[in-house]
């Protein structure tokens, strides 16, 4: 009786296990093949969502009489050629905005308060695992719709993966520690080809500036307190590499040293796999206890010989200067009325124009200028001043 | 036109019982289910989709409410069982109750009685009557019925029902609805069962013959298909199939246990909770031994559903709790589920009006890519219907009543301000208002589909105001950056006007149906 009981127990244990298996190997099979058909399907629906904006673009194009494109009708010639673009002729001026995710109304404003244009426009990407950290489709395309081409600032946060989209990698407090060398070694290549892949099929021009300021030992954890330089430029190729081996050349690199931390030969990857070299110049002032008032040439100028030796066209990733402790307008006038003769190799300006900076103090820093007029007009007179020079040379 | 099939419903027909290999697959294709349900889950929970916290947890609860029944009815798929045929013995005393209202269509009658006066097994028949219409006595006496006058009785159809009890005394009472016509074997399916002294009543399948007659006919039909199939087989297996009020057998003493047949909009479930309350055993045997009418104007329908929707609420918050400890878990379960279903008039009505919060409020309560979610909700979706389509082996008539039932769908959809409407009044435990039907000859639109063109009005103003304002006056900053939210959420709410347009049409169609009384072509002695 207990034994026939024992054994019709088994016999349902049996049962239930052999379907459990067979049902987990059916959502693996569904999960292996969704995942291989997670593209096509994606593809369909971001490729419909690509669509309907052309179209809706386009229409609204016909309709309407003033367009913010039409003040970049110069640039045009540029936006498809990315050889040009690798090695420019003229200035490219653009702008960070922190607002730009929900609207490009602040950077336009203050195009129009400075009358310059920006060609590029400039944002923050990083890498991980969340919707967000996916390629930034929505604002590549969006950017390129209003006549401009977007410069993404890609920050390798190895922390913000999850452990199902990247087998084996370490734990979180242990993935940092020569997190470059993972990447290097190919661990993250599925999020990198996946980038790649969506990069190349979007087709607009795009400058990447991957992993910057890898030499301040004291901001982000690809720094050197976690790497050796070594292991940043092989990380650099590598990543290069996957993007060619994909075949998305209309990627345009940028590499982007810290200025103040020097060594800039030791981080270098090679000349070809350099399009661009970042320089940020950002002028703090006496806001905190470890900063001052510090001119142009002492952030930047300084450093340009060393920077100039590697004959890459140079563009000022993050140009801007709080009002604290100084004459701001007359920063910004040094600034400009240097540029053209004293460092010729400056190819690209990129006002860092955030309202709420939390990334170096404990509280919120603003950069934006819209309330200092004189700023606005000395950088407006700069530029036209440096205009009419070379018109007239 | 349908001849050929429709001669074929009248012959009798069974589920098959389930086999081992059935039940094995099912459970396969349900842990599969399940763990896309936990796929979806591990997405779904996650703090980046949080917009309006409030909107978000709605949502959430009403959207998870669904995925949890969806998943309570596959348990049930689980027990799916099949009463094994008893013979009925000979001697039993059997009564069988028919009822007829003023208003009914004496025609009908003439048929249902005659084929009363056709089933095989000893029995007499009782029409009940209050039409205080003298021809409805002679059609009963015709057709060798007992006709017993039940005037001025509250409580409608079960008011007779007690009444005629008192007056008769019959052991088993067959409770037949006057649109059903019964075949000859009829009693031969259900008196067997009643050898087991503990059983109540037994339940057999409820089938029709009109639903070739309209798109709500078929649409109203196809929504039953499954519960008198497995669903109430899975219900049979846990000892909780419900009695529907037709085609259900009671034994006497099991409804004196309880005090007469329960009186309400919900009758039949009401006598059901009852008698499970009093431990009976009782009996679901999936055969279809008679066919009925299943209404075929879309007013007809909704007024029906909003009947059940309203009464089954009253089960929920009347007779559950007062029967709570006296039930099984399986069977309060069970009645919790049924009780609950009509909630699903909030669900509907949550996901309809999402968009619109969106377009005229800019409230969002999720920040959800549509794709991301389509990625996940898939699989589930998928597996939810190959479950859908794998029991339906077990339905009565699989060769007529199997498919995806999209009319049936549609009309679920259309019916979201009724379900809506019972639900709010039972919480306020209000009375249905009078709804006028329209009669056989009237022309013109049920009410009910007002909400279907007001939703179609504003989903029609809201895309022309979208494109419009997009194209002029969207500021270029953020034309771009809301394209593909803007027309994602279009998109979706196309989904609800498509189901409210088929909607519209199955009312459409209702108001110019002819008249027609399809039991005419009926041969009783062809059964």
């Amino acid at each position: 009786m207990i034994g026939s009981r024992i054994k019709y127990s088994a016999v349902r244990i049996a049962i239930l296990l052999s379907a459990l298996a067979l049902g987990v190997l059916l959502v693996f099979l569904l999960t292996f093949t969704g995942n291989q058909s997670k593209g096509p399907l994606e593809d369909l629906f971001s490729g419909l969502g690509d669509q309907i904006n052309t179209i809706e673009n386009n229409m609204a194009i016909k309709v309407r009489k003033k367009l913010r494109s039409d003040k970049l009708n110069w640039f045009q010639p540029y936006r498809h050629n990315v050889a040009l673009l690798r090695n420019p002729d003229t200035m490219l001026w653009g702008a960070f905005d922190n607002t730009m995710d929900e609207s490009f109304r602040k950077l336009l404003d203050l195009e129009d308060s400075i009358e310059i244009p920006f060609p590029l426009m400039h944002f923050y990407s990083a890498w991980g695992s969340k919707t967000n950290e996916e390629f930034p489709r929505r604002m590549v395309r969006a950017i390129y719709n209003l006549g401009s081409i977007p410069f993404i600032t890609w920050e390798p946060w190895l922390s913000d993966f999850s452990n199902d989209d990247i087998p084996g990698i370490p734990s979180i407090d242990q993935r940092d520690i020569h997190g470059l060398d993972s990447i290097a070694k190919g661990m993250y290549d599925s999020y990198i080809d996946e980038w790649a892949a969506k990069a190349k099929k979007i087709d607009i021009p795009v400058f990447v500036r991957f992993g910057h300021e890898m030499n301040d030992p004291y901001r982000y954890p690809w720094g050197p307190q976690n790497n050796d330089p070594q292991s940043y430029i092989d990380a650099w190729r590598h990543v290069v590499e996957r993007f060619r081996l994909i075949g998305a050349d209309n990627v345009i690199w940028v590499w982007s040293p810290h200025p103040a931390y020097g060594q800039f030969a030791t981080y270098y990857p090679g000349d070809d796999y350099v399009d661009w070299i970042g320089i940020p110049v950002l002028n703090y002032g006496n806001v905190a206890s470890w900063s001052q008032w510090s001119s142009f040439a002492s952030i930047f100028g300084k450093y340009y010989e060393d920077l100039a030796s590697f004959r890459k066209p140079i563009i000022l990733s993050e140009f801007a200067s709080l009002a604290v402790g100084g004459e701001r307008s007359q920063w910004f006038s040094a600034a400009l009325d240097s540029l053209p003769d004293i460092y010729p190799d400056i190819k690209g300006i990129m006002f860092f124009h955030s309202s709420d900076d939390q990334t170096t103090t404990y509280k919120s820093l603003n950069w934006q200028i819209f309330n200092d007029s004189a700023s606005i007009q000395a950088i407006r007179n700069g530029q036209k001043a440096w205009h009419s020079e070379s018109q007239n040379r | 036109m349908n001849k050929r099939r429709a001669g074929g419903l009248w012959t009798f027909k069974e589920a098959k019982a389930p086999r081992f290999r059935d039940k094995f697959i099912l459970l396969t294709l349900m842990i599969a289910g399940f763990l896309s349900m936990i796929n979806l889950a591990d997405w779904w929970f996650r703090e980046e989709h949080v917009n309006n916290l409030i909107l978000y947890i709605l949502l959430t609860l009403i959207f998870w409410w669904g995925i949890l029944r969806m998943l309570i009815s596959w348990i049930g798929y689980l027990r799916i069982s099949k009463p094994k045929a008893i013979p009925a013995p000979e001697g039993m005393s059997v009564a069988i109750f028919t009822t007829s209202s003023p208003g009914e269509p004496l025609s009908m009658f003439e048929k249902t009685l005659e084929a009363c006066a056709n089933i095989q097994y000893p029995h007499t028949t009782y029409l009940l009557d209050d039409t205080e219409d003298e021809r409805f006595r002679k059609v009963a006496e015709k057709h060798g019925a007992v006709w017993l006058e039940l005037v001025g009785l509250p409580g409608a159809k079960a008011g007779k029902v007690n009444a005629a009890l008192k007056i008769t005394s019959e052991d088993f009472i067959l409770i037949l609805d006057p649109d059903h016509i019964p075949f000859p074997e009829f009693l031969h399916h259900t008196l067997g069962y009643f050898k087991d002294e503990n059983v109540g009543y037994v339940q057999v399948s409820q089938a029709y013959y009109n639903q070739y007659r309209s798109f709500t006919a078929r649409a109203a039909a196809e929504q039953t298909y499954t519960f008198y199939g497995p669903t109430q087989m899975g219900m049979h297996g846990f000892n909780a199939a419900v009695a529907i009020g037709a085609n259900c057998t009671f034994r006497r003493k099991a409804l004196e246990s309880i005090g007469g047949h329960g009186i309400g909009l919900a009758e039949d479930l009401v006598t059901a909770i009852r008698i499970h309350g009093k431990k009976w055993k009782t009996v679901y045997n999936p055969v279809i031994v008679s066919r009925g009418l299943v209404p075929e104007d879309f007013g007809s329908f909704c007024k029906q559903q909003l009947k059940w929707s309203r009464g089954v609420h009253e089960v929920l918050f009347a007779e559950v709790p007062a029967l709570f400890s006296t039930l099984s878990f399986w069977q309060k379960l069970s009645y919790i589920a049924i009780g609950t279903y009509y909630i699903n008039g909030l669900s509907l009505f949550t996901f309809l009006i999402i968009p619109f919060l969106f377009f005229w409020f800019n409230v969002l309560p999720a920040n959800m890519y549509l794709v991301n979610f389509l990625i996940r909700w898939l699989p589930l979706a998928g597996f939810g219907t190959a479950i859908y389509l794998f029991v339906q082996r077990w339905m009565c008539d699989p060769a007529t009543e199997k498919g995806l039932h999209w009319r049936g769908m549609i009309l679920k959809f259309a019916n979201w301000p009724v379900y809506l409407l019972g639900f709010l009044l039972s919480l306020i435990n209000k009375k249905i208002p009078y709804i006028p039907t329209a009669k056989k000859a009237a022309r013109g639109l049920s009410p009910f589909a007002r909400p279907m063109m007001l939703h179609i009005l504003i989903f029609l103003i809201t895309v022309c105001f979208v494109v419009i304002y997009r194209l002029f006056y969207t500021p270029e900053s953020v034309l771009s950056l809301t394209s593909e939210q803007t027309w994602g959420m279009i998109g979706f709410a196309s989904i609800a006007f498509v189901m409210a347009v088929g909607a519209l049409f199955a009312a459409f169609e209702s108001s110019r149906l002819d008249a027609a009384e399809p039991w005419q072509k009926i041969n009783v002695n062809d059964l």
